[in-house]
């Protein structure tokens, strides 16, 4: 289990998202010492219910590398979800920092966060969350139309449509292509999510309980997936599980209790 | 690309939605079916009573004279300049009117115009009112051979010359009825004396006294020849030329029942008026006037008019100066005046200028000029109606002159404002329609995002901004109002295309007329579709439609995304 103490990086006001930034830092991946993806440190978030304040983290501080696979696992309630969501940007923390790539993430405007969230990070969710009225191609290009606008969406529609093809075809979906989720089952609708999370060519892969709503064949089917394209896209793949079978295969394990990480 | 997709789906997966904007369609139906009804009558009333108004009038109080007219007109088209289109002098004033039907005198109120004929159709929307179309075409105030409505049938100079005949036949019959009872009277008065029925007796005291001689056997009450008179009257209308001649003779000479008969002017039946050649001076009456209406055996109003083109009538009314006098004369119906207004049509009578001026004593005798009561001013098209009035005011200050001096709406301005407020108040309140309608889209909306919150949190967990999403919501708001608003102006301009259609099946199948032609004058349902108030219409209620759902969009725009995943 690795954990490293993060040093605050000398502050650096403009994120660089450039592909070209990207595939440089790829190429770094394959030296043996990999550097770090993502960061967090000294992180506190509490919810409120009315009067009452309810502590989830309590100064969760790790590290992950890039290209390396890491679950989160932990018992109910011990905020593995609400950390993941922290990772992805979708919630900002009471105190603490996050760092990816070497640059803070969590007080960025909210204009640069949903850029980083629809170019950087890949979200799979226990429940899918497909548009129920899109078609299994729609959805996974939905990042690609709200990346673009209208104009350059068309523009670029032939190559998106292509790309998306291409991960249906992963996840071995070809044949649902024009399916609307509701005719799509559980494994199917996942494999879709994961499609969909990867069609902006991502780095990092964030998944709470991606099998958690499917039978050990489906789940070990959407594992093997994720692994595969895990080894294909040389992602960086954060999972929150408490299926410890599921843990087990990951790089790195931090078990998280009570809004801590536990040694 | 999503916001459209996205709006696109939703509605075409939401029929719940779009049951919402049917109030919206409704309301665009019926605002713009009102509107154009409303216009339609405006419309149509604007120039029914702007009819016989001309646009601006210098007139004198009633039965009053505006002496020197013509000077009076020369400063008027100095004052208004090139404004004036045309101008004319018209003699106004109450009169009886009476005509005869079926054998009685019915008399009754009119406003007699005195107009002239050049002039008047040029200055007042005149002529297109007339229901005689050779008048229409060519105004005059001669009786007309042809061209009066079935509905006046039978009139005109063939209806005139039967009328005529038939007096003449009657009056001949009536005469020699007279003629035949003068001989039998004369006969009577001859055999009497001859017989010396009568005889005076001296009393034995001087007295006097009137004798009865005893009746001889047979008694004749009648000559023969009387006898014979009667009988041939009875027997023909034509009597036999030397008892003809005898009886005239006899009538003329010795009538003792006919005490006047002596007075008798002895008129060349060459110069006397004949009717069924002559017309005594041309008068068009409002078609109400004359008009009654009944119902025939099939229980349908029918129209009958008392009198009709060709018809003689009397007018009388004071003439002027300080001791007014009754003044009357003959009048020929040659055409009836049909506004469909029946404040006017139940009102008017018009005949020529001078004929009245003449009668009311309104020529000077030394220069041959008439005194008017009106002046009546038509503008150029476009310019301004008040600024005219108000001008004339000032060179014509009521302190001065006893002038009132006013514009055709100055005069209907009550029923022009009341029509006014009657629409803005419609309008208001069919806009309070589609603004409920806008509740319910609210109202709709905002289930559709609770329904769709998960959805929502998707899109800003994949990256969307908040502005993405509201935009989501309001795209659908304005498709939505502009299917509503779409649907209901194809719904309004097909019903008012058919209106006449539907009021027919509406009476059809509720036995009731929708708008009865009686009340209303009007056969058909006029109506006026502007494009602009289309378009007014339009803009509107998709406004509401945009503002219905600003709401909602906002409330899905500011969901957390963390909130809205976990939702279930």
């Amino acid at each position: 289990m690795s954990k490293l103490a993060v040093t605050p990086s000398a502050a650096k006001t403009d994120f660089d998202l450039s592909p070209g930034n990207r595939s440089k830092r790829r190429g770094a991946n394959l030296k043996v010492a990999r550097p770090t993806s993502m960061s967090v440190a000294g992180l506190y978030k509490s919810y409120r219910k009315g009067k009452l304040e309810v502590p989830v983290l309590k100064g969760v501080d790790l590290s992950v590398a890039e290209g390396s696979f890491t679950a989160i696992v932990g018992q109910s309630g011990s905020g593995k979800s609400t950390l993941l969501h922290l990772l992805g940007t979708l919630d900002a923390p009471d105190a603490g920092e996050i760092h990816y790539c070497d640059q803070r993430i969590d007080n960025l405007p909210s204009k640069q966060l949903e850029k980083l969230r629809n170019t950087q990070f890949g979200l799979i969710f226990q429940f899918y969350h497909l548009l129920p009225e899109l078609t299994t191609l729609e959805n996974v290009l939905i990042p690609r139309m709200v990346q673009d606008g209208f104009i350059q969406y068309l523009r670029n529609k032939k190559k998106y449509v292509q790309r998306a093809t291409e991960l249906l075809d992963l996840v071995g979906l070809t044949h649902r292509l024009t399916h609307k989720p509701s005719e799509l089952s559980g494994g199917e609708m996942q494999r879709t999510a994961i499609a969909r999370s990867l069609i902006s060519n991502p780095s990092v892969l964030l998944a709470d309980e991606p099998t958690g709503n499917l039978d050990a064949e489906n789940g070990a089917e959407v594992m093997d997936t994720l692994h595969r394209l895990r080894d294909q896209e040389n992602l960086t793949l954060i999972m929150v599980t408490h299926d410890n079978e599921l843990a087990n295969k990951a790089d790195h394990v931090i078990n998280l209790v009570n809004g801590v990480v536990a040694d | 690309m999503y916001k459209l997709l996205l709006s696109w789906r939703y509605l075409k997966t939401r029929f719940i939605a779009l049951a919402s904007i049917v109030s919206v369609t409704l309301g665009v139906a019926t605002l713009i079916v009102v509107n154009s009804v409303m216009a339609g009558f405006v419309d149509q009333m604007q120039s029914r009573l702007h009819g016989i108004l001309s646009d601006v009038e210098v007139a004198a109080p009633l039965l009053g004279e505006i002496t020197y007219p013509k000077e009076h007109v020369a400063v008027i088209r100095e004052l208004l300049g090139d404004d004036v289109e045309e101008l004319t002098c018209v003699v106004r004033n109450p009169a009886l009117l009476s005509f005869e039907f079926h054998g009685r005198q019915w008399t009754q109120q009119v406003m007699l115009m005195g107009i002239d004929d050049e002039t008047f159709g040029k200055v007042t929307d005149f002529e297109p009112y007339l229901t005689n179309e050779l008048k229409r075409e060519r105004f005059s105030f001669e009786l007309e051979e042809k061209g009066y409505e079935s509905k006046y049938q039978p009139s005109g100079w063939e209806y005139r010359r039967r009328v005529a005949e038939n007096k003449k036949q009657l009056a001949d019959l009536m005469q020699q009825h007279q003629n035949a009872y003068d001989v039998a009277a004369a006969s009577y008065v001859d055999a009497t004396e001859s017989n010396g029925r009568v005889a005076k007796v001296d009393g034995p005291d001087g007295e006097r006294k009137v004798q009865l001689r005893p009746l001889p056997a047979k008694v004749p009450k009648h000559s023969e020849a009387a006898q014979e008179g009667i009988e041939s009257v009875h027997q023909a209308t034509t009597i036999p030329n030397s008892l003809a001649a005898k009886s005239s003779e006899k009538a003329q000479k010795v009538s003792p029942f006919d005490p006047h008969a002596k007075l008798r002017p002895q008129v060349n039946p060459e110069d006397m008026f004949d009717a069924r050649k002559d017309q005594y001076t041309g008068i068009i009456l409002g078609q109400a006037i004359s008009q009654r209406k009944t119902t025939d055996a099939d229980g349908k109003i029918v129209d009958l008019y008392m009198v009709r083109p060709g018809d003689d009538v009397q007018i009388m009314f004071p003439s002027v100066g300080s001791r007014a006098q009754p003044v009357s004369d003959n009048c020929t119906v040659v055409d009836f005046y049909s506004s469909n207004m029946h404040e006017y049509d139940s009102t008017f009578a018009f005949m020529p200028l001078s004929a009245l001026q003449d009668m009311r004593g309104m020529i000077d005798p030394l220069t041959g000029d008439g005194t008017v009561s009106t002046i009546q001013i038509k503008l150029k098209e476009g310019a301004n109606l008040d600024a005219a009035r108000d001008k004339l005011i000032a060179r014509f200050p009521p302190s001065q002159y006893p002038y009132d001096i006013h514009t055709w709406q100055d005069t209907q301005r009550p029923l022009l404002s009341a029509v006014t407020m009657e629409l803005t108040i419609l309008n208001i309140l069919l806009f309070l329609i589609i603004a409920v309608a806008g509740f319910g889209i609210l109202a709709t909306f905002f289930m559709i995002v609770v329904e769709k919150t998960r959805d929502i949190g998707i899109l800003k967990a994949l990256g969307a901004p908040s502005r993405g999403v509201m935009s989501i919501f309001l795209g659908y708001g304005v498709s939505l109002g502009m299917v509503g608003t779409g649907a209901g102006i194809v719904l309004g301009l097909i019903f008012i295309r058919y209106i006449n259609n539907i009021a027919d099946l509406v009476a059809f199948v509720t036995g009731q007329e929708v708008f009865d032609p009686m009340i209303y004058y009007f056969s058909e349902i006029p109506t006026i579709v502007s494009p602009l108030m289309v378009l007014l219409v339009a803009v509107g209620a998709i406004g509401i439609a945009v503002l219905a759902s600003v709401l909602p969009a906002l409330r899905a725009a500011r969901l957390h995304p963390v909130e809205a995943l976990r939702y279930e």
